[in-house]
């Protein structure tokens, strides 16, 4: 484990001193940080040395050190620290640089209770050393309550109103109904999972009624997802790679008049039928991503509305799950706009089973059926690198947990048996006391053609590993 | 009962009556008596709340702590139960919150959910072993929610002074770690006050132990108990506080609705 720790500490070290132009207050905490895991490390071994637990536990082992008396306090602070690293595995040609994740970040939270409500706080500062940029991301500051006070049918409604980070769905790293903002760059990137979903400022009701429950979101500024632009990982475009070779990477952002004007609105209904789950869904608003291009050339986000349905139930000696949904892409009807997306139909199923103690495995089959296929080869532009009439993906996860649950291993590989590409995530979590959490994991991206959904980001394959204290 | 006791006053009586040690073991009844101790133990009053603490203890001395509150509501007695687990600390599981669906019809799995804040996800749990770690502890899901006792058969082993022995055998040696479990009953409060769980060759692997008994609204409750794993020498410490039997909690309590909006009258 030190051994792991040195290198990033030195790695970290020497992207300081060439590409990350860290300032030398900043260079001076990153190598504290750098220091704490081998004093971690010495504690480690002196505990080695008293190893010897006592048959009894003593008077004094109950109060369970800073733990004697329960919390009282009425607000909470805690958070961590980060130091995440990471690099490609090849060079790509059009991105300067190896680098492909250098963050240190500070993350706080605040929460404070009231009687029937919270208000809750969760920040992240960080630089990152990849852009040489100091960032900022509140991924929390919403109140959540209950509505009673606003007459008797509030009992039976929850709100949840402000900066907020929203998720549901049956799929597992695969979202079909949850158009909620997603940040892909963090995902490819080997930052912790809990970055694949985006913040968005949105108010949440939530109503819990005899018959169903139904929530409705609403997301008054348009929210795409933090896609692929070129600031980390290049990508292939129809228009340019032909030509050139290579991918591009624009690092583009589209801003202006290019944002959608309109809020979103999102709505589920579910209901449990004994151990069944059902839920309906439903969706107005935009692509996440830029996929569709003005009449001018600019990338843009077009109209999207998506309804939905899914069910997940205790199958044979696991867990089954199916989900459904139809993107209607309302700028693009009957898909002849070249520059628009074709409207979807896109069908998960899915299965996730405890294998032996301590092991799951899961299994996913997704399928997204293009409508006005003809239609969509007809006009485009460069049909050849159009996705075929159905793409599907299928992908295994494996879970195991070792040490007391203080080892994690985690293998998911997305596979598209159309596209003959995948992707393959791999880490390993460690994190036997409550004080640090050391991971390190690789994103490989594979394939036969260039152009095709995961292997256009062959180039962004890396290594990553973080390390986070907690506080 | 043991079975060379058991022998020894069946050869002693064998002269006077074949009945008497019959009559002397007809005295325990047994199904009666694990029914009133799996009721002790996991059914006080129709529902509950506690906080709990836990310390785990590794081999090497390293611990980890964990403070979480626990919401309980039985369907029916030494029947289905629901329970809510919520998480306050360390702070990487702060607000994340367990739920579940407990069924005692050994056939029909529980139902589990996870909810984690960062993802504001609800997560299905697929029905596992449950004889894995609880949160990282030496405790298992089992030892927490209580193991079916229809899953074991039972046996009198002796019938000591102030507690009832008696030797535990599962009904399905394929799906547990252990051969047999020995269990002390104390006759007064029917509360499990040790476990010793044993492999095939005899050795005690692992025992549970009730540390501190206190009655709470007239029924004796475990305030303090302890897992070792004698094998390794890592233990964990589970101290339950500020318990509550009979608070009227109702069903809409364990919901997707506690997961992502915890009810906090019954929490504080």
């Amino acid at each position: 484990m030190t051994y792991l720790v040195n290198e990033v500490c030195v790695t970290l070290h020497n992207n300081g001193s060439t590409k990350m132009k860290l300032r030398p207050s900043l260079r001076h905490a990153l190598r504290l940080l750098c220091l704490t895991p081998l004093l971690l490390s010495g504690v480690h071994v002196q505990a080695q040395q008293v190893s010897v637990p006592p048959e009894k536990p003593t008077q004094d082992e109950w109060d369970m050190g800073e733990w004697a008396e329960p919390e009282q306090q009425t607000y909470r602070i805690n958070g961590f620290v980060e130091a995440a690293a990471g690099w490609r595995l090849s060079d790509d040609p059009v991105i300067n640089g190896r680098s492909t994740l250098a963050d240190l970040r500070v993350q706080l939270q605040v929460d404070r209770d009231f009687s029937q409500s919270r208000i809750s706080l969760s920040a992240d500062v960080y630089y990152d050393g990849v852009l040489d940029q100091a960032k900022a991301q509140v991924r929390e500051l919403a109140w959540q309550g209950n509505l009673s006070s606003l007459g008797q049918w509030g009992t039976k409604v929850d709100a949840k109103l402000g900066q907020q980070v929203l998720t549901w769905g049956t799929g597992d790293y695969v979202f079909l109904n949850d158009l909620f903002a997603k940040d892909f760059q963090s995902f490819f990137a080997g930052r912790d999972d809990e970055y694949l979903k985006a913040p968005s400022l949105s108010a949440k009701f939530s109503g819990y009624f005899d018959w169903a429950n139904i929530d409705l979101v609403i997301t008054p500024e348009f929210t795409p997802d933090n896609y692929i632009n070129g600031d980390y990982f290049s990508f292939f475009s129809p228009q340019y790679s032909p030509i050139s070779g290579t991918n591009v990477a624009p690092r583009f952002s589209v801003t202006g008049a290019q944002l959608p004007a309109s809020p979103e609105y999102a709505v589920r209904i579910s209901k449990s039928l004994g151990s069944t789950e059902l839920a309906l869904y439903g969706y107005r608003g935009f692509y996440k991503s830029p996929s569709s291009m003005t009449d001018t050339g600019l990338a843009t986000f077009s109209a999207l509305r998506v309804y939905g349905a899914s069910a997940i139930t205790p199958f044979a000696q696991g867990l089954f799950n199916a989900e459904f949904a139809y993107y209607d892409s309302t700028d693009d009807g009957h898909g002849t706009h070249p520059q628009i997306p074709n409207s979807q139909a896109r069908y998960l199923l899915g299965y996730e089973q405890e294998l032996v103690k301590n092991l799951t495995g899961s299994v996913q089959w997704y399928l997204e059926r293009t409508a006005d296929y003809a239609s969509l080869l007809s006009h485009s532009l460069t049909p050849e690198f159009e996705p075929a009439h159905s793409r599907i993906v299928v992908t295994q996860r494996l879970m195991y947990r070792a040490l007391q649950q203080t080892l994690t291993f985690n293998a998911f590989n997305f596979y598209s048996t159309s596209d003959a590409d995948g992707y393959l995530k791999f880490s390993t979590d460690y994190s036997p006391t409550d004080d640090w959490r050391l991971t390190g994991g690789v994103n490989v991206f594979y394939g036969d053609h260039p152009h095709t959904f995961f292997n256009q980001f062959a180039d962004a394959s890396n290594a990553f590993i973080r390390l986070r204290l907690f506080y | 009962m043991k079975k060379y006791s058991l022998l020894a006053t069946g050869l002693l009586l064998l002269s006077h009556s074949l009945a008497a040690p019959l009559a002397l073991a007809a005295e325990v009844d047994v199904d009666a008596l694990i029914q009133e101790a799996e009721r002790a133990s996991y059914y006080s009053g129709n529902d509950g709340r506690s906080d709990a603490r836990m310390m785990i203890v590794d081999n090497q001395g390293r611990k980890q702590l964990r403070q979480f509150t626990i919401l309980r509501r039985d369907v029916s007695d030494n029947g289905d139960q629901q329970m809510m687990v919520f998480f306050s600390r360390p702070s990487d599981v702060k607000d994340t919150v367990f739920r579940v669906e407990k069924h005692v019809d050994v056939s029909v799995d529980d139902d589990r959910w996870l909810y984690l804040p960062a993802l504001d996800l609800v997560k299905r749990i697929s029905a596992g072993d449950k004889r894995t770690s609880f949160v990282g502890s030496h405790f298992y899901y089992e030892d927490v929610s209580g193991r079916a006792i229809s899953e074991d058969t039972f046996v009198l082993q002796s019938d000591e002074a102030d507690a009832y022995v008696l030797k535990a055998t599962p009904k399905a040696p394929d799906t547990v770690e252990f051969t047999y479990y020995v269990v002390r009953i104390n006759k007064t409060t029917k509360l499990p006050m040790e476990i010793n769980f044993f492999k095939a060759n005899g050795d005690n692997y692992r025992r549970v132990e009730a540390i501190k008994i206190e009655d709470i609204q007239g029924h004796p409750t475990v305030v303090r108990s302890k897992v070792s794993d004698l094998q390794t020498g890592g233990y964990t410490l589970m101290e339950f506080r500020n318990i509550t039997y009979d608070l009227g909690l109702d069903d809409d309590v364990f919901s997707e609705r506690s997961l992502r909006n915890p009810p906090q009258q019954w929490l504080n």
